[in-house]
């Protein structure tokens, strides 16, 4: 298993992957966006505002994901030391930033029209403003600690205090009373109140999504193991 | 129909505003990724040039990733 993520080992794999991302992913991003905007019917309550969804809903989908990944990675680093599972959760900071971020500001222009404000300081709002905290801490540590194993220490630190938050988030519309929604699909159950004809484009456009965080997260991880591999240069 | 498409019955504004933050940071982070990967790269292959021959050949055959850096570098030039 170590040796399977071993950075010189992957390192030939992820040329070949950036390519044959690269050559589906605008295929898929035009047939997602073609569903998301023109082909899903509107909502019968929420009109056409509820298209916002197919950018929304996959942002905040991906942003817990990355947070949690980076936390068991973080933890699996504190119990087998492996260097490289450091790398990786370097390489995915980044994109859960991104999109957390972008869950924020689409949620914030889709509660103008539906709730009639553009922020409220409710459980799932207010915990996901936390969750941008600890992304923004996870990567201030590692760019301001110069101490590269310091560095990895306390962001590890980080992003397991930081797990805590993201039960808070997803049963945070079950436990207080908010104006977000409460869940509409289950993914452990595999459950979903949507119609099919909604179901699709998102599917769709978390596919996009997805796709477009393995090539910023390939790009990041080879950008890390050269780094690495250049400070051993200069060792010599 | 077209027009249905832009204005989307009142909610053009927020929908479309979505979408295009969305696409542009999206577009922003990849492009910001991608040059700081090409100046890594770069520098790399660079300071690969600059070692001895004896030194070089060292790296090159301990270092898998060192390879494959220095021969794409050497074919874009």
């Amino acid at each position: 298993m170590i040796n399977f993520i071993n950075p010189s080992k992957i390192f030939k794999w992820i040329e070949k992957l950036l390519n044959f991302i690269n050559s589906i992913f605008f295929i898929i991003l035009i047939v997602g966006l073609t569903f998301a905007l023109i082909i899903s019917p509107p909502d019968y309550l929420q009109g056409d505002s509820v298209r916002i969804m197919y950018v929304h809903v996959p942002s905040a989908w991906i942003s817990l994901a990355s947070f949690t990944c980076i936390a068991l990675l973080s933890i699996l680093t504190f119990l087998f030391k492996v260097k490289n599972l450091n790398l990786i959760s370097k390489s995915i900071a980044p994109i859960g930033l991104l999109f957390t971020i972008l869950a924020i500001v689409t949620g914030s222009l889709w509660g103008k029209p539906t709730w009639g404000t553009w922020w409220a300081w409710d459980a799932r709002l207010t915990s996901m403003i936390v969750l941008l905290l600890f992304y923004i801490f996870f990567i201030l540590s590692q760019k301001m600690i110069k101490n590269e194993d310091r560095a990895n220490k306390i962001s590890g630190l980080i992003a397991i205090i930081g797990i805590i938050n993201i039960p808070i988030i997803k049963y945070s519309v079950d436990w207080w009373s908010t104006l977000h929604q409460p869940k509409s699909i289950n993914l452990l159950s595999g459950s979903s109140s949507i119609h099919s004809s909604m179901l699709l484009p998102l599917s769709l456009m978390l596919l996009v999504l997805l796709l477009y965080c393995a090539l910023i997260f390939l790009m990041k991880y080879k950008t890390e193991i050269i780094r690495i591999k250049r400070k051993n240069i200069k060792r010599l | 129909m077209i027009q249905n498409l832009i204005f989307m019955n009142g909610y053009g504004f927020f929908v479309w505003l979505s979408f295009a933050i969305t696409l542009l940071a999206c577009v922003i982070v990849y492009y910001k990724t991608y040059r700081t990967l090409q100046k890594y790269e770069k520098a790399f292959a660079k300071e690969l040039k600059n070692l001895s021959a004896q030194e070089r050949k060292k790296v090159l055959e301990k270092s898998k990733v060192a390879v494959q850096v220095f021969a794409s570098y050497n074919k874009s030039i």
